[in-house]
């Protein structure tokens, strides 16, 4: 669709990422290796606690990691300020300013890329007056004002952490409606946090499976259900080797596994292409899984570029 | 159809009153709206005063004064009554009352700095509103800098000048001592350095300890303590010989009828004595002190560069919370 000529290929490409909090605290993000490519809407899950919103915040240029690097747009973090959007989880507004104030304040301090009309539209759909100030707003309202804020700089990347949280379903179901109806029209890069699975299924192509503090699931969303297997039958999982077991349970006298297929599948086993969410469960149940990141998301061995 | 490169060309433009950078300049005077208010009013009520006794405030001084020479205005203000902060009480003890607000005000811009202009932001967390909104954590740290230091300079000036000028008016009107000689040496240049070195003193405390209420702390005491020493305890204002501030030469006279000038026969507040005397009239002024540039100077000097000292830890603090940007160097593992 739209030239992506001065877009670079790659959104993200981080190589190595570590991030520590204090100098013995706990790793949450521990040699975190992946690339985003650019033009996709990704869903980034795991289970809390497992970096999601440290590598968010790294990407945006707010947090400094411990070691490995990082490129965004093709620039360290925080050289391309005015391209990236950040959302963050607590969704900070200044709450002595109006709505209209803020919104101004996203037009002064975006020369150029603001987009006035774009972002008083996703206020007004929610019903709010321009004139009342942030301070006087329900979680979801300032959800609405911070998501215009992101949204009206235009950005080529757009970081999202958990945006959707404090919205009931249908302005959830709206917004997400207009963001990437957006995204989509203008080859617009996401990378959205969120625990609500289905939601993602609906909105992202791409998906980053954080576990650990690494990635354990990356890709496009069809090549990885595609390489997955929801196998029922009778037997044990020892008899479904070579294929990787994820995830096995028993079912009756039989078995229902979700399998990741090394060659092609005895015919005695019934099986089917799981769905995202039994994938995401599958994994996020089953930490101790074997990594699997498609050749696109795998990060280059000359990532670092200067 | 690309909409990458240019998203401005296909909507109408948002109402942009500054042009390019400025906009975080309107930004932070926006954010900042109350202390804006609050530094005017201030402004206006400290220049109020000091017009006020400039002018009309100084006349029952004055009057004291043509009768009965120093006596008379030394007299008038035993008259004392209540005086707080240059409300109430004589010319002698209002006199003073603006000076303790620029001091008040210079720790109340300490703990602005530390508390609502910066402290606040990290706390909430909307500093990362400006960071994410095209806006570098040195551009952002640099505007809450210049904007406020703009505007206490040129605020702490004006009352400074203004100050200068009713003392030239009136410093025969107060009592003499510690008084008259240690304003004399302390208001000038130095003062609105003082002021601005609470700024950067504010801006430090809270990027180091990222809360507000310590940071506010900290800041204010330190402010506290560095006007207490400008007063009467560190070196730049005193003799050399003693803990004081140089004597203030004064000419003081009184005219007689023939309209010579001959020193104070002493009379007191007797008006037979003046009249035997002949005496019509009184003069007495405070002369330029040549101590008094030098104090000055070597004392703004110093202050600005404490300031600029904080000022430069303060980026260099601001540097530890963002990501190296440029070309990722060798990078160290915890």
């Amino acid at each position: 669709m739209s030239s992506t000529s001065t877009t670079p290929a790659v959104a993200i490409e981080a190589t190595g990422l570590g991030k520590r909090y204090g100098r013995h605290g706990h790793a949450a993000l521990d040699a975190c290796s992946f690339r985003l490519p650019a033009g996709r809407i990704s869903a980034l899950v795991g289970p809390n606690g497992a970096g999601k919103s440290t590598l968010l915040a790294i990407a945006a240029g707010l947090l400094r990691p411990t070691s490995g690097s990082v490129t965004v747009l093709g620039a360290a973090p925080g050289e391309n300020r005015d391209r990236v959007a950040y959302l963050s989880q607590d969704k900070p507004l200044y709450p002595q300013l109006s709505i209209a104030d803020t919104l101004r304040m996203g037009a002064e301090l975006n020369p150029g890329r603001w987009d006035a009309a774009y972002a008083s539209r996703i206020v007004e759909q929610g019903d709010l007056a321009p004139k009342t100030r942030v301070r006087s707003l329900s979680g979801g309202q300032r959800t609405r004002v911070a998501l215009a804020l992101a949204l009206g700089k235009r950005p080529e990347l757009m970081l999202l952490d958990e945006p959707m949280a404090d919205l009931d379903p249908l302005a959830r179901h709206e917004l997400m409606g207009t963001l990437m109806a957006d995204a989509a029209e203008h080859g617009t890069t996401v990378l959205m946090s969120s625990h609500i699975v289905a939601e993602l299924a609906d909105a992202c192509d791409h998906l980053l499976l954080l576990g650990g503090g690494r990635i354990r699931l990356g890709g496009g969303i069809d090549d990885l259900t595609a390489a997955h297997s929801l196998v029922t039958g009778r037997g044990t999982a020892d008899a479904l080797a070579p294929h990787t077991v994820v995830e096995s349970r028993a079912a009756g006298r039989g078995l229902t596994a979700l399998i990741r297929r090394d060659g092609p599948l005895d015919s005695a086993w019934e099986s089917q292409e799981p769905s995202l969410e039994e994938l995401i469960l599958a994994h996020l149940r089953n930490p101790g899984a074997p990594a699997l990141i498609t050749p696109g998301t795998t990060a280059s061995a000359a990532a670092v570029t200067a | 159809m690309t909409t990458l490169i240019d998203p401005s060309t296909d909507h109408p433009t948002a109402r942009r009153t500054l042009p390019g950078p400025d906009g975080l300049v309107w930004t932070v005077l926006r954010l900042h709206r109350t202390a804006l208010w609050v530094w005017t009013a201030y402004i206006v009520i400290t220049a109020g005063l000091l017009l006020w006794l400039w002018g009309p405030g100084a006349d029952a001084a004055q009057k004291a004064f043509d009768t009965f020479g120093y006596s008379g205005a030394q007299e008038n203000s035993y008259h004392d009554g209540f005086s707080f902060l240059g409300f109430g009480g004589s010319f002698d003890a209002r006199f003073y009352g603006p000076s303790s607000l620029i001091s008040l005000a210079s720790c109340a811009i300490a703990v602005f700095a530390a508390g609502p202009l910066i402290a606040r932001e990290l706390e909430r967390g909307t500093v990362t509103l400006a960071w994410t909104q095209s806006v570098s954590p040195a551009r952002w740290l640099t505007t809450k800098l210049a904007v406020p230091a703009v505007l206490v300079a040129v605020g702490t000036g004006l009352l400074v000048v203004l100050y200068r000028l009713v003392w030239n008016a009136h410093n025969h009107l107060l009592v003499a001592g510690i008084g008259p000689r240690s304003f004399a040496f302390s208001l000038g240049p130095a003062t609105v350095a003082s002021a601005l070195f609470g700024l950067a003193v504010g801006v430090l405390a809270a990027l180091v300890l990222r809360r507000t209420l310590p940071a506010i702390l900290a800041a204010g005491a330190v402010q506290f303590l560095a006007g207490a020493m400008r007063g009467n305890n560190w070196p730049f204002q005193h003799s050399p010989f003693s803990r004081l501030q140089p004597e203030l030469p004064v000419y003081s006279k009184a005219i007689t009828s023939s309209g010579a000038r001959i020193s104070d026969p002493g009379c007191y507040l007797s008006q037979k004595c003046l009249d035997r005397h002949h005496i019509t009239g009184f003069t007495r002024t405070y002369l330029p002190s040549p101590d008094y540039w030098p104090r000055q100077l070597a004392e703004t000097g110093v202050l600005l560069g404490l300031t600029a000292l904080a000022v430069v830890a303060a980026f260099l603090v601001l540097r530890r919370y963002q990501p190296r940007t440029g070309r990722p160097k060798k990078e160290t593992t915890a």
